[in-house]
């Protein structure tokens, strides 16, 4: 066992440093004894748990010593690829790999650098935002996705919160929050981005007496412990949300007047003949109407803008028609309090299932929580400060968001936060994790506070990725392998590069170069994204030379990988930061702020080594080390708010190189001066400093506004359509409707709503188990017996009254079948809930490789079901849709 | 209202070796019960009935008794089962066992040489005996239905009625053993078929036993998932075919055509097979109560086991 | 002298199995071994139906079935009124583990890997093997004993400080100012299975 020297030394030390089985970033500590990993506890220090952690980070032992751990580089030597190929791994030196690989990079640097393709893993998040992206800059590749990340969790999600809150994810206030709506996420319930911290808060709402209403089609853990379950149909929240807010501002007449005509873009006055808005001449700034004044004023005037509650200005219209420079026009909210009322609670329920007097009602409900004109005081740096009170916050995520209209379900559920003002005030919906902050004081990094564009609008300073949601790309022709260059919303998309028909595809859209090395950093696209025979087939066949960094040789890598690298796992390497940015995974509420840091515990074990140290020696051999370097301290801007410092600063020059332990402890000097580098930060494993008040309520003491009516969405459907015809103007390869691109939210059917073949009645969705994260977990045996534990894990829910109409019983056999032919085998649990049309899976499982035998064979694979085309796919952000229609029958 | 197919866990920690225990526990007392009686009402002309009852008693349970230490966790420090005799119906019914055997040790010794002459002469020191012995014979027979009963959340073996078909299975099992050896050693006909009349009597009781208590069991919401699992779940072969057939109709049917020889051994051997598939159907019979709280019931949904991991391939190394 | 009990809020609980899985590292129990479990109910028809874990342990009960069965005292309860096993007097023979009203008690025999059969022990499983042998043994009954070697270090039981929810509380009953005690008595705490008489020390608060 090569156990390294530190096994034979008497210890036992406890280690903090931030767990890495989901992309959650808690603060763990680690027992070490005599050299061995034996226990883990959450970290009281870090903010992102606070001592308290979950049954995967609990269960993380068994990752670090896995037998089958992937402990060599290893090679394929059968070059026939796909799934169920034996790929033949033979053991090789880390020599051998490296010169293959430096080989491979060499020519297709040489030929095209764009032809490499860099796959990640969104579990890994934190590599992906600083090694991963660093050294595509450096090498020189647009080319990226995290397969089912984002495309499952997040292109409609991310985006609409980026641009209504400044973050990656949305979340109650619990602490003060009386009703929260759960549109299909568990925030709060086992999974989300802060799923421990979040259910610290959630567990302590309950116990004060806050509310819960969840929408889910199944009785997920936030379901069982919510207030009210609602059943609803998949991919339907859209319309729900928007006959919510139809009840609101319709029915009831209730809606935050201050709030949408200091915060939001709501006053903007719109020109009927496009769409667009009246504009100042001379700024091009967007007109309000002043009431007092009687005359159209620019947005920011300083008579009109409230930028704190208790600054004065003029009333402006929200409703009415105004004449300005000779054009009759109205304020965006009154066209979007027409726009809804076709939602009506009877035409929503027939399509969302749920009873209109159960919507009416809970509109109600909504307008009663949200006590607008109510206000409290925090204490802020500046003394006692009135903001407004709205505790109701509807949020949502995966499940919800899921589907082919995806963006604009996220929007319309946010909007109903937006009418009563329940947005970044105290307990209405936050921007999650902490979005908004001026950084430790003496250093004033990281510094993420948000600011307005000249339209108004709110602009993020810190992201996950360089491109921000808000301003839209100017659509381009297209360079990226999938014509993401040409797509305004999206960070990635599968159905361009899923099209059989791919390579015709970039002939016609005139790119230059074909795919080539594909570097993988953990994902298992083979499983995590949608039919496993498409993506291989399709796609990752594709690539002349994959190689891997891996735990273990999961389904991807023995489909396709010509070399697997053995990568230490999160308990065995250093990451800089991980609950930064802190739009991802850092907690939201009056906690302090928590830098956290990972750690080894254990010296690498066998031959593994650290992902970030083998890039860098990658990098040299390429000979872009210094060029790495740079790119590091570049996209440390957006993400780690604000530029390096030249002291510490990566060197630029050539003159200098740094171990991945130097890389550390710079950055944290950068960030926290001198005295807090790694030495210092090591021993809690966390950086705090007190949070402001004004930094967790931020929405009125920020100048900035939000969109309720999406003018620029007009111009940037003009863009793509245009751009689309240029290149393919018969819409052969490209035919999707880009007319969904228009100022108000709308809710579109997915395939699964317009089925037209009865035979196929059910409606198939997945969900995540607290005890799995994604297809990762299943080979930990720990969580394999847990899961076991739980009695819905592992079957096909399905609703006992459906079953017995199918002659169908507890345990048996079945195939769930798509209609488009695919089918997948699992066996049936029965249950009282789930919605009685309605098939649920849980995470990935149905694993068969031969490598993982915990993992394999158990539960039913569910994203073979999932189709990756057109029909399958949103036009405004380009998510993949992930339910379907299927019919169930006896294996 | 709680959902049908809640299950709850199996009870798992006893099975064949216990169950042969308590098989062999009632077959030993159950036949020393039979000499007894032979000897208190048959006279002179049942003593060999009776020598043979009395003689399979001591190695029944003390074979039964070494299933007993082969099912302990730790055997070696049986000897502590003595340390708390007051509450415990295993340190109980060890006591009761360890004098049963004593006494039926004595008797058995009695009856043979040197020592045979003051029992087979001094017939009321032997009745005497034979009373004593088989009143710890009787409670060796139903104590375990007692220990059984003990458990609180097995429904399934909280019932008085289970000491009871202990007791007649228990008489059955140990005529069936004596039938056996009688018959080698060429007993009277007529003695046979009245000791067949007599068993097959028995059998029809234990039939009506064994009818109610499963009734009850089923009749009883704690006890009916356990009744399912032996009427119709994976229980149900070693109680239909092992118990119902083997145990009981057939032995009754040959019992009943009243034919000697191999017929009869076949009949007694199945009745005596069907006597430790009783015990054994009772034993994973039994179903932990769902715990209930909050008007829920809490148990795991009974549901087919997913496989046990095999080998996978190891990464090359 | 303290009594010791815990109480656990299932309107707080939302079932995540971290406090079985902390029981599980913390003491390194073998495959299906359970010291600390979270069972599963659901109510009603659909839509009114409702799912609700249940995380249950040994209850510590004040008067135990499982040291009423036991033949040899080597369950026993300490004066803080945690009922354990002496390993060294435990013969194994289950009775404790059939007579248990709460399932809590499960009866060891050998060690199993929880990897495939065949495979050398990881590391860890070496670790956890040995401490099992040391701590709990072999052939013999073990259970939950209220954490004693963690709160001997000043931890708290790993179960209760894994919680995300803050669910499970920890303490002394005997003491009327203690935060069980409190919660116990306003929020109208109950045990389970009080019927069969073995008074429980670990309480439940319901769920709504
Ligand atoms: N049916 C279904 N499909 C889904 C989902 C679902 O819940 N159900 N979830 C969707 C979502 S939202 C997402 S984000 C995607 C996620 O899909 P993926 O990004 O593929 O993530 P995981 O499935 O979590 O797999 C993580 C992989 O990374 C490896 N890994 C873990 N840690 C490390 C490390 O430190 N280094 C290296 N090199 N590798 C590591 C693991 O071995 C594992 O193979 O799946 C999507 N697809
Ligand atoms: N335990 C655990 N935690 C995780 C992960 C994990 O795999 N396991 N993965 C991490 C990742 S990558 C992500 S993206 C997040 C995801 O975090 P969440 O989105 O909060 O998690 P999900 O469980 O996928 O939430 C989906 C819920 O929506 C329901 N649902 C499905 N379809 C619909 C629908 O159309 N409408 C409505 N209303 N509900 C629907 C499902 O039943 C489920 O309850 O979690 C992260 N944390
Ligand atoms: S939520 Fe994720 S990061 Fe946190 S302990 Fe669990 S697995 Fe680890
Ligand atoms: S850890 Fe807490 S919330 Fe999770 S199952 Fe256990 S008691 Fe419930
Ligand atoms: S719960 Fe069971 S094991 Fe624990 S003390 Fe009570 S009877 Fe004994
Ligand atoms: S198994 Fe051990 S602790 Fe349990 S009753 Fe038997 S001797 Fe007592
Ligand atoms: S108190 Fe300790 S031993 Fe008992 S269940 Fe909790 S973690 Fe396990
Ligand atoms: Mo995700």
């Amino acid at each position: 066992m090569a156990l390294t020297n530190a096994s034979k030394v008497k210890e036992d030390v406890w280690i903090p440093t931030c767990c890495g089985q989901c992309y959650c970033m808690c603060g763990i500590k680690v027992r070490r004894q005599d050299g061995v990993v034996t226990e883990v506890e959450g970290n009281p220090d870090a903010p992102t748990g606070r001592g308290k952690i979950c049954v995967k980070g609990l269960a993380s032992p068994h990752l670090l010593y896995d037998p089958y751990r992937v402990n060599y580089p290893l090679k394929r030597t059968n070059p026939e690829k796909g799934i169920g190929v034996d790929p033949k791994f033979v053991r090789i030196s880390w020599e051998e790999a490296m010169d293959l690989i430096v080989a491979k990079m060499k020519a297709c640097q040489e030929k095209d650098s764009r032809g490499l393709y860099f796959q990640a893993t969104t579990t890994q998040a934190s590599e992906i935002r600083y090694g991963v992206t660093g050294f595509m800059r450096a090498f020189g590749t647009p080319n990226y996705w995290v397969s089912g990340g984002g495309l499952h969790c997040g292109n409609g999600a991310h985006f609409m919160n980026g641009i209504m809150h400044v973050a990656w994810s949305i979340i109650p206030d619990f602490a003060h929050c009386r009703l929260p709506l759960n549109f299909g996420c568990s925030k709060g319930h086992g999974a989300g981005h802060v799923a421990v911290q979040n259910a610290t808060q959630a567990a302590d709402a309950r116990a004060w007496g806050s509310r819960t209403i969840t929408f889910d089609p199944m009785q997920s853990a936030q379901a069982s412990k919510a207030h009210e379950w609602v059943p609803i149909r998949v991919g339907t929240d859209g319309a729900m949300a928007l006959g919510l807010v139809n009840v609101l501002l319709n029915d009831l007449g209730v809606w935050d007047a201050e709030y949408l005509k200091y915060k939001t873009n709501g006053p903007y006055l719109v020109r009927p003949s496009d769409g667009r808005y009246m504009r100042d001449k001379e700024t091009k700034k967007p007109l309000v109407w002043d009431l007092v004044d009687k005359r159209p004023k620019v947005h920011n005037d300083p008579s009109v803008t409230r930028v704190q509650y208790e600054d004065q200005a003029h009333d402006v219209a929200l409703l009415g028609e105004y004449e300005v420079d000779g054009v009759q026009c109205r304020p965006g909210f009154e066209l979007l309090k027409e726009h809804v009322k076709k939602y009506t609670p009877e035409y929503v329920e027939g399509i969302t299932f749920v009873p209109a007097s159960t919507i009416r009602r809970i509109g109600k409900q909504i307008a009663e929580n949200a006590e607008i004109g109510a206000t409290v005081t925090i204490e802020t740096d500046e003394g006692p400060k009135k903001i407004p009170k709205r505790p109701i916050a509807a949020h949502f995520f995966r499940g919800s968001q899921g589907h082919v209209n995806s963006g604009w379900t996220c929007l319309s559920i946010d909007m109903i936060n937006h009418m009563v003002g329940a947005a970044d005030t105290w307990g209405g919906a936050m921007g999650l994790g902490a979005a908004v902050g001026a950084g430790y004081k003496p250093t004033g990094k990281p510094y993420q506070i948000p600011y307005p564009d000249n339209d108004g609008l709110l602009m993020c300073r810190a992201w996950v990725y360089d491109h921000v949601p808000y301003p839209l790309r100017k659509p381009k022709p297209p360079t990226r392998l999938d014509l993401h260059d040409m797509f305004p919303t999206s960070i990635y998309n599968a159905f361009t590069i899923m099209n059989p028909k791919w390579f015709e595809m970039l002939d016609v859209f005139k790119i230059p170069y074909r795919p080539d090395i594909m570097i993988n950093f953990g994902s298992n696209s083979v499983m995590t994204m949608g039919n496993a025979e498409i993506v291989t087939e399709n796609f990752l066949k594709k690539f002349k030379f994959i190689f891997s960094f891996q735990l273990y040789i999961t389904e991807f890598e023995e489909a396709v990988a010509d070399i697997v690298l053995p990568d230490t796992c999160f308990l065995e390497r250093y990451t800089p930061a991980v609950s930064f940015p802190s739009t991802f995974s850092h907690p939201t509420g009056e906690d302090d702020w928590g830098w956290t840091i990972r750690q080894p515990v254990i010296e690498p074990m066998y031959e593994r080594r650290d992902f970030n140290v083998v890039m860098m020696d990658i990098s040299k051999r390429l000979g872009i080390l210094h060029k790495y370097y740079k790119a590091l301290n570049d996209v440390t801007v957006v993400r780690y708010g604000g530029a390096m410092s030249d002291e510490y600063k990566l060197c630029e020059d050539g003159s200098e190189e740094h171990t991945w332990e130097e890389v550390v402890d710079r950055m944290l000097k950068d960030r926290f001066g001198p005295e807090h580098g790694l030495e210092h930060v090591r021993k809690k494993g966390v950086f705090t400093w007190p949070k402001r008040k004004e930094d967790v309520y931020w929405k009125w003491f920020n100048p900035s506004r939000v969109p309720i009516y999406f003018e620029y969405f007009i111009d940037a459907g003009e863009q793509i359509t245009e751009i689309c015809r240029q290149f393919d103007p018969e819409k052969k390869y490209i035919g999707l409707d880009w007319s969904v691109f228009k100022p108000l939210a709308d809710w579109y059917p997915c395939p699964t709503h317009t089925e037209k073949n009865p035979e196929f009645d059910l409606h198939a969705f997945y969900w995540r188990a607290v005890t799995q994260t994604n297809s990762m977990t299943q080979q930990n045996p720990y969580l394999d017996e847990m899961s076991q534990e739980d009695t819905i894990v592992f079957g096909i829910q399905m609703h006992s009254r459906t079953a017995a109409g199918k002659g169908i019983k507890e345990g048996d056999l079945v195939w769930v079948e798509n209609p488009e032919g695919k089918k997948i085998k699992g066996w049936v649990t029965l249950s009282e809930g789930i919605e009685p049309s309605h098939l649920a899976f849980a995470a990935i499982l149905g694993h068969w490789g031969e490598y993982m035998p915990i993992a394999k064979g158990k539960g039913a694979f569910f994203n073979d079901l999932v189709m990756m085309d057109e029909p399958h796919t949103d036009p405004l952000t380009l998510n993949q849709d992930i339910c379907c229609r299927v019919k169930i029958y006896k294996a | 209202m709680g959902s049908a197919k809640l299950d709850g866990q199996v009870q798992s920690d006893w099975r064949w070796l216990i169950a042969a225990y308590l098989f062999l526990a009632g077959v030993g007392g159950g036949a020393y019960l039979a000499g007894v009686v032979a000897d208190l009402a048959g006279g002179a002309e049942w003593m060999l009935v009776s020598k043979i009852g009395v003689f399979l008693s001591v190695p029944c349970v003390l074979i039964g008794t070494f299933f007993l230490l082969a099912d302990l966790g730790t055997p070696t420090h049986a000897w502590r089962v003595w340390m708390k005799p007051g509450t415990s119906w295993i340190a109980r019914g060890t006591i009761i066992i360890v004098i049963f055997m004593i006494l039926a040790a004595v008797h058995t010794a009695f009856w043979i040489w040197p020592f045979a002459g003051p029992l087979e002469v001094n017939e009321s020191a032997r009745h005497f005996l034979g009373i004593l012995g088989a009143l710890f014979a009787f409670l060796t027979v139903i104590y375990t239905g007692l220990l059984l009963g003990y458990s609180q959340p097995i429904a399934l073996w909280r019932t008085a009625l289970l000491p009871v078909l202990f007791f007649v299975s228990a008489i059955s099992t140990g005529l069936m053993g004596i039938m056996i050896i009688a018959q080698s050693m060429g007993i009277a006909v007529a003695q046979l078929d009245l000791m067949e009349n007599i068993d097959a009597v028995i059998l029809v009781f234990e039939v009506f036993v064994l009818a109610v208590y499963v009734y009850n069991a089923y009749r009883t919401l704690e006890s009916r998932p356990s009744a399912q699992r032996i009427l119709s779940g994976p229980v149900a072969s070693y109680f239909w075919l092992g118990v119902v057939v083997c145990g009981l109709a057939i032995p009754l049917i040959l019992e009943l055509m009243g034919r000697h020889g191999a017929i009869l051994t076949i009949g007694a051997l199945l009745g005596l097979f069907g006597g430790l598939c009783l015990r054994f159907t009772i034993l994973v019979g039994g179903i932990y109560t769902p715990m209930r709280a909050a008007g829920f019931e809490f148990a795991r949904i009974h549901r087919p086991k997913d496989p046990i991991p095999a080998m996978g391939k190891l990464p090359p190394s | 002298m303290a009594r010791y009990g815990m109480v656990i809020d299932l309107n707080r609980c939302y079932g995540c199995y971290a406090c079985a899985m902390a029981c599980k590292v913390a003491n390194r129990t073998p495959p299906g071994v359970f010291w600390a479990r979270v069972l599963r109910g659901e109510m009603g028809v659909f839509p009114n139906s409702v799912r609700q874990a249940l995380p249950v342990l040994c209850n510590q009960c004040e008067e135990p079935d499982c040291m009423k069965v036991c033949p040899t005292g080597a369950t026993y309860k300490t004066d803080d009124g945690i009922v354990r096993v002496d390993k060294d007097k435990c013969i194994g023979c289950a009775y404790c583990v059939i007579a248990c009203p709460y399932g809590a008690r499960y009866k060891v025999d050998d060690w199993k890997s929880y990897f495939p059969e065949g495979l050398p022990l990881s590391p860890y499983e070496e670790h956890t093997k040995q401490y099992w042998e040391q701590k709990s043994g072999l052939g013999v009954s073990t259970k939950c004993d209220f954490c004693i070697d963690r709160r001997a270090e000043g931890k708290e039981p790993a179960c209760v400080q894994a919680c995300s929810a803050k669910a499970r509380v920890f303490g002394d009953l005997d003491d009327p100012e203690s935060e069980i005690s409190y919660l116990i008595k306003t929020k109208r705490g109950f045990v389970l299975r009080p019927e069969v008489g073995t008074e429980p020390k670990v309480y439940y608060l319901p769920p709504r």
